[in-house]
């Protein structure tokens, strides 16, 4: 009888990294990189981003914080761990003032533009690179097959990738171990929605507060209309 | 044999003129190929090639690995192959001709090859051969039994000194080649190629004889240049690939990825039928120690990377940032286009910098004004400023493009938040409102 063969104990079946329990969080191979909020780490198996597998973040629009809810981790990367940071194909050009006082190390720092399939076989070829320590790519049209790819080289990497894809792309399949839905509420928080994750699924959103350029209770009077304000910018500030 | 003797016993048989000036180029660009294994190298004409290897054996591990990497070499190049190594340059010439294969790595190792060597792979004139066939000599062996005072009477002393050469009893010095100054090798193909990309294994060779050039010498190169020599004689000029490298080179395998993208962008007007490659300026490039932890090995295959990128996707999209001492906000962060190398230095930011964006703009974005407030998708909410950003009449009017369009700014920035909760970073000025960035 097939059953009667003597296999393996389920303890070392349940000690691998690739199976865990449906009740608890997965054990990732390699520790995670603390993403700088606690609340997020503790839901996220091995305690932070995790290395070797696609992070997909999905989200409606550029500029609800999806950059900035990534910062803390870039930041440790380049400036602790002495790794490269790699754009590809970002929305718009990376504004180098913000990304130096976010601490990211602008000297490890490459971005490149790229479109349609080059976006994806560059994301590869960053991953075939030794010494990157996180890939932050836009996929918008990327399909199941060359997230399957990227998921691919992803494992044999220790490199961080986050794949930033529109909200649409949340009912389709995809390999990603980790797909994270973004929502931007009321109050200048994120909403984040764990689609999928190693371990358990979790159905209330996460509330996070990533670093915003200005506090909301501090509100600047609307300004009176454009020509009025023509005429007082021709003037001098202090009249 | 006769042709005609030939002919009658194999009509099919095709018969090639022999192409001595084609045969001593080979030779030639042999000899800088086989620079990738020493730099002591002598051509012995018409068609052998001596390499002295002694002092290669640590570096490719070995007599007998060294010895296959040679041989698989230079049969990946299309060429039929017959090497022997022996500690004499004479001895290895005949056991080249006559037992391919042979490795002998000392003297003993060699009596007992050159024992059971037939007599023809001394090349003797022909009367000498017959002489000695006369005497009963058939293999080298019995050769050298014979008393070498009497030999030398027979044969002459330039004979028996010969043999003393070829058994390591007197020195044999070689003339040394001399690698040239620039290169140029150009090889033709057997058929013509239409597609691009299938140029890749024939560029190989000349890729393989260039690094072995420039590892003889000591080099590396920034630039070279592949010339795709089309057919349709000389109305079509060839075309030129040109290949750049982000720091000295003489990788074959970097080199080729980079020449990869390169063809696989080009296309070709009418079919290839030759390849030529030239390089000029090499610059010094010493070799390198091994590294304990292998932090050399992530920078250097982070420029590797860049290279292959630039190659692709083309030298203006990929690039690294830097802040720029400047307060106009287009002119305070810069790309930075790589060349000679990574370590370019940014200069320091200003410790205290206002909220700025993540995405900046190329262009300011016009927002439409409603009851003077800018409206995005609904009513904007300020919620800093205004920081007020002006002037820099010094540059107004200089420089090209967008450049052009900058200079004396008057704006007044805002952070304002969307309906849709997007973080903006917006301006106005004597034009009305505009969308400068976002807080992504």
């Amino acid at each position: 009888m097939a059953f009667a063969a003597p296999s393996l104990p389920l303890a070392e079946v349940l000690a691998r990294n690739d199976i865990w329990r449906g009740d608890a969080l997965a054990s990732a191979a390699l520790p995670g990189v603390s993403s700088g909020f606690a609340q997020l780490d503790a839901e996220l198996p091995g305690g932070g981003w995790p290395r070797g597998g696609l992070v997909e973040l999905l989200h409606s629009r550029v500029g609800m914080g999806e950059v900035s809810l990534l910062m803390p981790a870039l930041a440790r990367i380049s400036a602790d761990e002495l790794a490269w940071v790699v754009c590809v194909a970002p929305p718009q050009q990376p504004y180098a003032p913000a990304w130096a006082a976010a601490g990211v190390d602008l000297s490890r720092l490459l971005i490149t533009r790229a479109s349609g399939g080059d976006a994806a076989w560059a994301c590869a070829r960053v991953l075939d690179t030794e010494g990157v320590g996180a890939l932050l790519a836009w996929l918008p049209t990327a399909d199941t097959g060359t997230l399957r790819r990227l998921q691919l080289l992803a494992e044999r990497s220790r490199t961080l990738v986050f794949l930033f894809r529109p909200a649409s792309a949340a009912s389709a399949a995809s390999p990603a171990p980790l797909r994270i839905g973004l929502e931007a509420c009321a109050g200048g928080r994120l909403s984040l929605r764990l689609l999928k994750r190693r371990g358990g699924a979790r159905a209330q959103p996460i509330d996070l507060d990533p670093v915003r350029p200005a506090p909301l209770r501090h509100v600047v009077a609307s300004p009176a209309s454009s020509p009025a304000a023509a005429r007082s910018l021709s003037e001098p500030a202090d009249a | 044999m006769r042709l005609g003797d030939a002919w009658a016993i194999l009509p099919t048989l095709a018969v090639d003129d022999q192409n001595v000036a084609l045969e001593a180029a080979r030779l030639q660009a042999l000899a800088c190929w086989a620079g990738n294994f020493t730099p002591e190298i002598s051509l012995a004409a018409p068609l052998s090639l001596l390499l002295e290897v002694q002092g290669s054996l640590r570096l490719f591990g070995g007599l007998e690995r060294l010895f296959e990497q040679v041989r698989a070499s230079c049969a990946a190049q299309g060429h039929l192959c017959h090497a022997a190594l022996a500690p004499t340059p004479r001895a290895a010439l005949w056991l080249a001709r006559a037992a391919p294969g042979s490795c002998c790595p000392d003297s003993e190792s060699l009596h007992t090859a050159l024992v059971t060597l037939p007599l023809a792979a001394l090349d003797l004139p022909g009367k000498d051969e017959s002489r000695l066939a006369g005497f009963g000599i058939r293999r080298v062996g019995e050769l050298l039994k014979l008393p070498r005072a009497g030999l030398g009477r027979r044969f002459g002393a330039a004979f028996v000194m010969d043999l003393a050469r070829a058994i390591g009893e007197i020195p044999d010095p070689q003339p040394r080649f001399v690698f040239p100054q620039r290169f140029r090798d150009r090889v033709e193909l057997s058929a013509r190629v239409e597609d691009a990309e299938r140029l890749n294994f024939a560029a190989h060779r000349l890729l393989l004889t260039m690094c072995g050039w420039l590892a003889a010498r000591g080099c590396g190169l920034l630039h070279c240049v592949l010339e795709l020599e089309l057919e349709g004689g000389k109305q079509e000029a060839p075309i030129r690939v040109e290949l750049g490298f982000s720091d000295l080179t003489r990788d074959p395998e970097r080199i080729k990825r980079v020449l990869r993208e390169r063809l696989g962008k080009t296309r070709l007007p009418a079919p290839v039928y030759a390849l030529s490659l030239s390089a000029d300026a090499p610059a010094m490039l010493p070799g390198r120690d091994g590294s304990l932890f292998g932090e050399r090995a992530a920078e250097e295959s982070v420029v590797v990377l860049v290279e292959r990128l630039q190659a692709r996707m083309g030298a203006e999209q990929v690039f690294r940032l830097a802040v720029m001492p400047d307060h106009r906000p287009e002119r305070a962060s810069q790309a930075q286009r790589q060349g000679g190398g990574l370590a370019v230095k940014t200069p320091v930011a200003p410790s205290v910098i206002p909220p700025r964006p993540c995405w900046l703009l190329s262009q300011p974005e016009a927002l439409a004004e409603i009851k003077g407030a800018p409206h995005r998708g609904g009513a904007l909410v300020l919620l800093a400023g205004p920081e007020r950003i002006e002037s820099g009449w010094w540059d107004a009017g200089e420089g090209a493009g967008e450049d052009a369009a900058l200079g004396d700014i008057r704006r007044d920035y805002f952070v304002a938040l969307s309906p849709r909760q997007e973080w903006l970073w917006i301006f106005r000025n004597a034009e009305g409102w505009f969308l400068h960035g976002l807080f992504a």
